[in-house]
């Protein structure tokens, strides 16, 4: 009992650091600031995997976060004609949009939540090496497809991010 | 008790790489140098960039240290010597190592100077290069052990080391671990001479010394890590097991901290050039391989 009490208070804790980095994202001025909170949000998740007993999720999650975030970041750096990210600008634009798709998100997120059938929960929790065992048979299995459709659209999203960032240069004389 | 070994042991071999390193920069066997310059660096005064991010500047060396010995703690020295064989400790390393990105971020854009700055967004892109070369050697690694624990990667070599399994894997495992320490010639975020030290430029005093043992720390986990996934970890005739272990991690530390040295500084976009267009076909080429081996010839 005192270990499933210690576990919900640690599961709260994270719960409510990743929500707290979430809101720290857009109430800085400054891209850097931003994007670590952003990560460090990511990261508090990943606890929340680890505080669960999912050992791998919970590495992955707090290993790929770090990076893409960082990545993320320079991107950003790159992109946004502030050398170094020294500069501060604000975080949020399109208030009222991103208002309501936040909105509308959240709502269709709780309704997930409400009304799926998420079966009976598991008394007995697999070991850790087992847990990696099974989450490879799922990716190899039925989940291959979703998995390789969902890279291939990011991959392509990231491209034509890129290619559409680009400034348009004039076509060099011969 | 074990960690407290396991630790002792660590900065024992923290304190000989800095030996072997200062021999390899001044050319002189100097085994009391860097308990000098520590003892110098704590005497003096550490000093605070104007208008910093307090935040960074403060926590970027302790997230380094921190990423640092949670590296070390999936590394085994001998049988039952390990802080704590993690069903995923292959995964783990990986999630360690990759707070030392965030760590040098922040330790650079905290100062609020151009050097550092410049050095901390170096290392990301020096990060694009080497990322993909550390994973990828492991997955073949882990493919070989049929596991992530790291105490069964080393088992899983009893028969042949994976230098010789995975010759390949090894070289590149190697390179780019000497581009996650920053060690000559992949040591563009501090590039003494051309970058004043970059992320090392603002620190002085104690936070610098705590940047210094950070980054030996490093230098020892990835020692450690290659020695686990390739050279067979603590497995050796005669001597007792942790001295293996303990021989190998510094012979390989050594090796890294002072061939590089032999070799002109690389440039950032040669080398994400290289490891894109030939490192990460050979790595692909590497698993393939294994996986072949693995399936048709079991050792």
């Amino acid at each position: 009992m005192t270990g499933m009490t210690a576990q919900m208070i640690f599961l709260a804790f994270f719960g409510a650091a990743a929500v707290w980095f979430g809101i720290v994202v857009f109430r800085t001025k400054s891209m850097v600031r931003s994007a670590l909170a952003l990560l460090f949000s990511q990261t508090a998740v990943g606890l929340m995997f680890l505080v669960m007993q999912a050992e791998f999720l919970g590495v992955l999650q707090i290993m790929m976060m770090a990076t893409e975030m960082s990545v993320m970041a320079i991107f950003m750096v790159m992109f946004m004609m502030d050398p170094g990210g020294m500069g501060a600008m604000d975080m949020t634009h399109q208030k009222r949009l991103s208002l309501w798709a936040g909105g509308i998100g959240l709502v269709a997120a709780l309704l997930v939540i409400w009304l799926a059938a998420w079966g009976p929960a598991v008394q007995e929790i697999p070991g850790a090496a087992q847990q990696a065992a099974d989450l490879g048979r799922e990716l190899l299995g039925r989940s291959m497809f979703v998995f390789q459709s969902a890279g291939l659209t990011i991959l392509t999203a990231m491209v034509a991010a890129t290619m559409v960032a680009i400034a348009p240069r004039k076509e060099r004389k011969e | 008790m074990t960690i407290i070994w396991i630790l002792l042991a660590f900065l024992v071999g923290a304190y000989l790489i800095a030996v072997l390193e200062s021999w390899a920069v001044h050319g002189r066997l100097q085994p009391a140098r860097p308990a000098f310059s520590a003892l110098a660096l704590l005497g003096r005064e550490s000093l605070l960039a104007r208008t910093p991010d307090r935040l960074f500047f403060e926590a970027g060396p302790v997230l380094l240290l921190v990423a640092g010995l949670l590296a070390v703690a999936v590394i085994p020295l001998a049988p039952g010597l390990i802080v704590t064989d993690l069903a995923t400790g292959a995964l783990f390393l990986n999630a360690a190592l990759a707070y030392v990105l965030v760590a040098l971020i922040m330790a650079g854009w905290g100062p609020n100077g151009a050097y550092g700055m410049i050095g901390g967004w170096r290392f990301l892109g020096q990060f694009v290069a080497y990322a993909m070369l550390i994973v990828m050697p492991i997955t073949a690694v882990a493919m070989r052990a049929e596991s992530l624990s790291t105490v069964d990667i080393v088992t899983s070599q009893a028969a042949l080391w994976n230098i010789a399994y995975q010759p390949v894997g090894f070289a590149l495992f190697v390179v780019a671990a000497m581009g996650l320490a920053w060690l000559p010639p992949l040591d563009l975020p501090t590039a003494p001479g051309d970058l004043a030290s970059g992320i090392e430029a603002e620190y002085t005093g104690v936070r610098l010394a705590v940047l210094r043992l950070a980054r030996m720390t490093v230098i020892l986990a990835l020692a450690g890590a290659t020695v686990t996934f390739y050279l067979g970890g603590w497995l050796g005739p005669w001597l007792p097991a942790p001295v293996w272990s303990g021989l190998k991690i510094l012979l390989v530390a050594g090796l890294m901290v002072s061939a590089g040295r032999l070799v002109p500084r690389v440039r950032e976009a040669r080398y994400l050039a290289l490891s894109w267009k030939l490192g990460i076909p050979l790595a692909l080429t590497n698993i393939f391989l294994v996986g072949v081996i693995a399936l048709v010839v079991p050792i």
